[in-house]
């Protein structure tokens, strides 16, 4: 009976299967200790919860061949500066509930999803919501009592999940706070809403239906 | 690095020449192994010229895609030619040595045309 | 044993008659996912339909949560089926691995009710404990999440306090060390971070992690099992094959990871590091094809239960195009950042769950009515040439693939329209989801589901009627296998 060729034999691959996922899952760790310092709120993609008090931008950057957000002066969420702790609060809270209302089984954030309603990842600068005066306001509202809103020209219709106004504003401040990660560049050619301080160049009296839109 | 993305004009262009990599790859993989199992050296050349496809297809996908654009790319481009080329290879002497006892002991279900393995 | 033909328990081993509970829970799991599918589909369709009732977030919430769960039960039915023989011993722990499967369901059972009757709370961790974790795949609550690490747990220690005590064959090493990291990669998904980049990072570790690397492993070591059985290939070759594949999908799968981390905050060198593994993910795959056709012309496809080696032969092809061809098509980052997040992840992913553990499961259930009526005969000449199980199949990858299809065009229509058109705004997104190209691509994967459905209703009459009455024992395969 002739002998298996080493590199065919049973222990051989016994022994590389063993050492190939063990490394793989060494480097796998190795990875994700490099990553977190990246991810943590604070850190390098990933901004401090506090960013909600600033204006946020979303713009191409030659250099990086991608769009990066682009934090800019100061531009507090429902006029209210918050210190690092309390911004943190509001957007977690914003944050679960986003997950009690299930929010990604029809939505995608930062693409990862259901395909059903559009991407959230911007949410905060969509165009949708008009100008940057009745933004937050407009959230708020569609936020809390979204069924009868105009949507779209397709029917689709977010149903009234029973969001009571405290969450309505700290889903608006978990948004905003999302629009602000680096996300690589995803997406790519988005165009911001006008958040310049110049007069909105939208009539004044086509602003509230824009705002329905989303 | 850089990531450059697809241009609109070629999104078709990456679509249809990615899957075109992984169907000549395995087209080039079905028919050597199976000019090598039915001991048909006329079906070989056919293997390579699916291996010629899939060249192609890698090289219609890396301009679409941009990918000679950077020296990573570059390199994953040639690499994916050298695996996809390698590969069947090497799984077909594996295979026949793995399955060496199985003729050895004399377990031959089968009759007529038995696999080149036998004579290695 | 019982009479050949006729259905009884008394036919089978102890940890086959818990597996065959786990199976019928499976089968019945895939209905209820293949149900909730089609509600959500026609939700794209008639948006009023069910509106405010059972939206699409319930459904379709409910749809993927059947699938992960469906495909568990077969996984380990599968292996409780298989232990037995496998390990020559009977299974440890049998008492409290039956009592696990009825406290396991039960909790299936309420979380299943909860999704449907509460189906949200307000948004306090309160929620995330009883109600929702709002996290696509793993949105059972908190409470379900512990009660399914400990039955795996408990599951986990059947199998090897099993093996241990009986004979520890090198299926049995893959299997346990794969359990392990089955169980523990899930308390990665257990925690809350208002942090969504930092929640999406972890919460990628279970869904990669589970489907791209441990559950190919624990098909792999089923499948294994099943070609000794079915095929009388010698233990010697499938184990050395089983390594290999180890190697080639660990290698490949682990650090695979990195292609779901292209755009979620996470830094640039993922990028390199996906579209690395991107690129060489097809290689292993390719390699198997040439495996496949080398195991076919030696065996000759002689074997005892046809319907199980017809399902096995398609989770190659499978396994092949929807991993191999659809992951590839829209992989690289630079195609990825137009088609991340639209119907082309949903076609890809009906084709390779599908293709890959749906196949392996359904084989597996062949195999378990082979065995509780008597080990019949499941070879050539089925009473009515086993129409039932060729139409069956037949239906579920023609309505698979009609599917996957559509959803394709629709996928590819919205990466131009909505994303590099429109720059992925929300008018946008509507002006695709309102495009002919994406509404008649529905219309399709609606029809194609109602197919499916049909092959699935044949899949399960012919379950539940193959080898009634069935005189002739199985072929005898010429193994050496046990």
């Amino acid at each position: 009976m002739s002998q298996t060729a080493w590199w065919a034999s049973e222990s051989l691959w016994r022994k590389s299967a063993i050492w190939v996922t063990g490394v793989s899952f060494i480097f796998l760790i190795y990875l994700t200790f490099d990553t977190l310092p990246y991810i943590k709120a604070g850190g390098t993609n990933v901004p401090g919860f506090s960013v909600i008090n600033k204006r946020i931008d979303y713009q191409y950057n030659e250099a990086k061949h991608r769009y990066l957000p682009v934090i800019g002066q100061d531009e507090p969420l429902f006029g209210k500066m918050l210190t690092e702790a309390e911004a943190e609060a509001l957007v977690s809270k914003g944050k679960l509930t986003t997950q009690a209302k299930n929010c990604m089984e029809c939505h995608t954030l930062l693409g990862n999803g259901a395909y059903y309603a559009p991407d959230l990842t911007k949410a905060w600068l969509d165009p949708a919501w008009g100008s940057k005066e009745t933004r937050e306001a407009d959230m708020v509202a569609f936020l809390m009592n979204p069924t009868d809103k105009l949507h779209n020209s397709i029917g689709r219709r977010m149903p009234n999940l029973g969001i009571t106004e405290e969450e309505a504003k700290a889903t608006v401040a978990f948004l905003k706070w999302m629009s602000a990660i680096n996300t690589m560049g995803f997406p790519h050619n988005f165009k911001p809403l006008d958040q310049s301080d110049a007069p909105a160049a939208v009539p004044a009296a086509t602003a509230p239906a824009a705002a329905a839109q989303p | 690095m850089i990531v450059e993305p697809v241009a609109l004009a070629n999104f078709f262009t990456v679509f249809f020449s990615a899957a075109m990599v992984i169907l000549t790859g395995a087209t080039y993989a079905l028919l050597f192994a199976y000019s090598r199992l039915r001991q048909r050296p006329r079906l070989m050349p056919l293997a390579y010229l699916a291996y010629f496809g899939l060249s192609v297809s890698v090289y219609t996908l890396a301009q679409a895609a941009n990918l000679f654009n950077d020296t990573f790319w570059t390199f994953i481009v040639g690499l994916m030619l050298l695996g996809y080329f390698v590969a069947p290879h090497g799984v077909w002497h594996l295979c026949v040595a793995t399955h060496d006892q199985e003729s050895v002991d004399g377990h031959k279900p089968h009759d007529e045309g038995n696999p080149s393995f036998v004579r290695s | 044993m019982s009479a050949l033909g006729v259905f009884s328990t008394a036919n089978l081993n102890g940890g086959q008659k818990l597996g065959l509970k786990y199976l019928i829970v499976s089968l019945a799991l895939f209905g209820a996912q293949i149900l909730f599918g089609l509600l959500a589909g026609l939700q794209f369709l008639m948006p009023d339909f069910l509106f405010g009732v059972v939206d699409f977030s319930v459904n379709r919430t409910l749809h993927v949560n059947a699938l992960v769960v469906w495909l568990l039960y077969g996984f380990i039915g599968g292996v409780y089926f298989m232990l037995e023989d496998e390990a020559k011993h009977p299974v440890v722990g049998l008492g409290l691995g039956n009592l696990i499967f009825w406290v396991l369901t039960a909790a299936v059972v309420v979380v299943v009710l909860v999704y449907l009757l509460v189906q949200v709370g307000p948004g306090e961790m309160s929620t995330i404990w009883f109600i929702n974790e709002g996290r696509e795949y793993i949105e059972a609550p908190r409470w379900a999440d512990i009660g399914i690490v400990v039955s795996m747990l408990v599951f986990f220690f059947n199998v090897v306090a099993t093996f241990s005590k009986g004979r520890y064959t090198g299926i049995a090493g893959v299997l346990v060390l794969d359990l392990m990291a089955l169980a523990g990669l899930y308390l990665a998904g257990m925690t809350y971070t208002p942090n969504i980049s930092m929640d999406q990072f972890w919460w990628w570790w279970v869904i990669h992690l589970w489907v791209e690397a441990t559950w190919e492993v624990l098909v792999g070591c089923i499948m294994a099992y099943m070609l000794i059985e079915t095929m009388g290939v010698r233990r010697k070759i499938v184990e050395t094959w089983l390594y290999i594949e180890v190697a080639l999908m660990f290698g490949s799968g682990i650090l695979g990871l990195g292609h779901h981390y292209f755009w979620i905050g996470t830094p640039e060198y993922w990028l390199t590091i996906g579209g690395f593994f991107s690129a060489l993910e097809p290689v292993p795959l390719v390699a198997m094809v040439v495996h496949a056709l080398f195991d076919s012309g030696v065996h000759r496809m002689k074997n005892s239960n046809h319907p199980a080696l017809g399902w096995t032969i398609s989770q190659a092809a499978g396994n092949f195009f929807g991993a191999g061809v659809f992951g590839f098509m829209h992989t690289l980052p630079q195609i990825n950042l137009y088609t991340h997040g639209t119907q082309w992840s949903a076609s890809h992913g009906h084709l390779a769950f599908f293709g890959a553990y749906s196949t392996a499961v359904i084989g597996f259930f062949y195999l378990a009515a082979q065995k509780s009526r008597g080990n019949v005969w499941m070879s050539g000449n089925l009473p009515g040439n086993g129409w039932k199980w060729k139409w069956g199949m037949a239906l579920l990858w023609i309505g698979m693939i009609g599917m996957t299809m559509a959803l394709l065009i629709a996928g590819y229509e919205q990466s131009q329209i909505e994303r590099a058109i429109e720059g992925s705004t929300w008018m946008g997104y509507f002006a695709a989801q309102g495009h002919p190209w994406f509404t008649q691509a529905m219309n399709w994967r609606q029809i194609s589901g109602y197919g499916f459905l049909l092959g699935y209703v044949l899949l399960v009459w012919d379950l539940l009627t193959i080898g009634k009455g069935e005189t002739r024992p199985a072929e005898v395969i010429n193994s050496e296998a046990h």
